[in-house]
């Protein structure tokens, strides 16, 4: 789904360094490594790629001189356990794209690699913000408004405790001041109406909580939003769950791959439909790219002390090129720092 | 002295005053620690005592405040 944020500029990117994880992820490295050359050139920065130096060499003959190796054959797979980051791949390459972002050596990783194991690896080797609870998956959604909606989180906590709701609302009002650009951005709690008693009791002790954070002006909380009204704009960030926030997620992208379908297949089904279709051919593209997911790149984990975009698993060149734009603008957005500087408030509804 | 380690590791991974934590404190039940909290804990443990990696099999083991502080006790 396409986000609402543009892409950067050349000029006031020039010092920035991305660490790219191009291993593990369902497209070969080759392609990957494609993606992130193509972000050098578009976008100013610097690269580089953690992967298999071998298997990188045909890409790396093009490259331009801001793009450097560095070399990690070993990768995680889809299948390895979450943990395996602390034991048999402590030598991957994520875990190194994540160890050279904590040395300091890089502004951002990203890496289509393994959801669950990159979560706990940045965990384990970038750290949380201090004070901050959990790290959670941040994607902006698109909305009929075309301002996009944050929905926070998509996946990183299955299992949550108001307390993390709570912290996910704080930290997405300052995601959306920073990188959306609200002034007072409105949070509202996936639910399954939009009553203050309903859900179950996670959500009315979250609601409890967001609803004292509003009362002494942290956030401005306008309560229960529904799952079929994310998109229409009227919230800035949707706090849920992890659980509920994947489901969310992936049924958006699956209606909007079969509503895409059944236009097309309507538009095709007779001569009368197909000319309409030939005279709506710019609109129709326009809907097509504002659905596409490849557009966004992935999604940034909010709470790490430095900048992490997990991008798509089945990311290819264009979803990687807009996965290190996505980057570029959560190392720029200073949203971090805000969050630090807010800890306080943050504890104080604890 | 390990014990006052500990609780301030502990303090600074939970977000939760040192006063409230005694030996008899559990992960689970008083801090609500998942997995993922206790490879955090065990990892910072690990970097302030300088005791190398400590096994899965001793994680596991690691019910409350008094184990970890037992544990650590035992290497240092």
């Amino acid at each position: 789904m396409a986000a609402a944020s543009g892409n950067p500029t050349k000029e006031t990117l020039v010092l920035m360094k991305i660490i790219v994880d191009v291993m593990g992820g369902d497209s070969p490295c080759t392609t990957l490594a494609q993606g992130a050359l193509h972000a050098a050139t578009a976008y100013g920065v610097e690269i580089l790629l953690v992967g298999d130096e071998q298997a990188l060499e045909p890409v790396l003959k093009n490259a331009p001189a801001s793009v450097s190796v560095w070399n990690a054959p070993s990768f995680v797979t889809m299948e390895d356990d979450h943990y395996a980051v602390r034991t048999t791949k402590a030598d991957s390459s994520m875990v190194q794209a994540l160890r050279l972002l904590a040395e300091g050596k890089g502004d951002a990783v990203v890496s289509a690699g393994n959801t669950g194991a990159l979560i706990t690896a940045a965990t384990l080797y970038v750290k949380r913000i201090r004070g901050v609870r959990r790290a959670a998956l941040a994607p902006i959604l698109p909305t009929t408004t075309g301002t996009g909606a944050l929905l926070i989180d998509c996946g990183a906590n299955v299992e949550c405790t108001p307390e993390y709701l709570l912290q996910f609302g704080i930290i997405g009002h300052f995601y959306a001041q920073k990188l959306m650009h609200k002034e007072i951005p409105s949070v509202g709690l996936l639910n399954v109406g939009t009553e203050d008693t309903k859900g179950d009791s996670l959500r009315l002790a979250a609601f409890d909580l967001l609803k004292k954070a509003d009362e002494q002006g942290i956030l401005r909380f306008i309560g229960n939003i529904e799952g079929r009204d994310v998109l229409s704009g009227q919230v800035d960030v949707i706090v849920a769950d992890g659980f509920s926030g994947n489901v969310l997620l992936k049924s958006i992208e699956g209606t909007a791959l079969f509503f895409l379908q059944e236009v097309k297949t309507a538009l095709l089904s007779s001569y009368r439909s197909k000319l309409g279709a030939l005279l709506a051919k710019k609109s129709l593209s326009k809907l097509k790219e504002k659905m596409n997911y490849r557009k966004v790149g992935g999604s940034p984990l909010v709470g790490i002390a430095a900048p992490v975009i997990k991008a798509h698993g089945s990311a290819d060149a264009e979803t990687m090129q807009s996965a290190i734009a996505q980057a570029i603008a959560y190392a720029k957005g200073e949203i971090i720092s805000a969050i630090e500087q807010n800890i306080a408030a943050i504890k104080t509804t604890d | 002295m390990v014990f006052e380690k500990v609780r301030s590791i502990i303090s600074d991974q939970f977000g939760v005053d040192e006063d409230t934590i005694t030996l008899d404190t559990s992960f689970k039940e008083d801090l609500n620690a998942d997995s993922l909290d206790m490879v955090e804990v065990i990892m910072a443990l690990e970097e302030e005592f300088d005791i190398g990696e400590i096994e899965e099999d001793a994680v596991n083991n690691i019910e409350t405040v008094g184990d970890a502080v037992a544990f650590i006790s035992n290497l240092v």
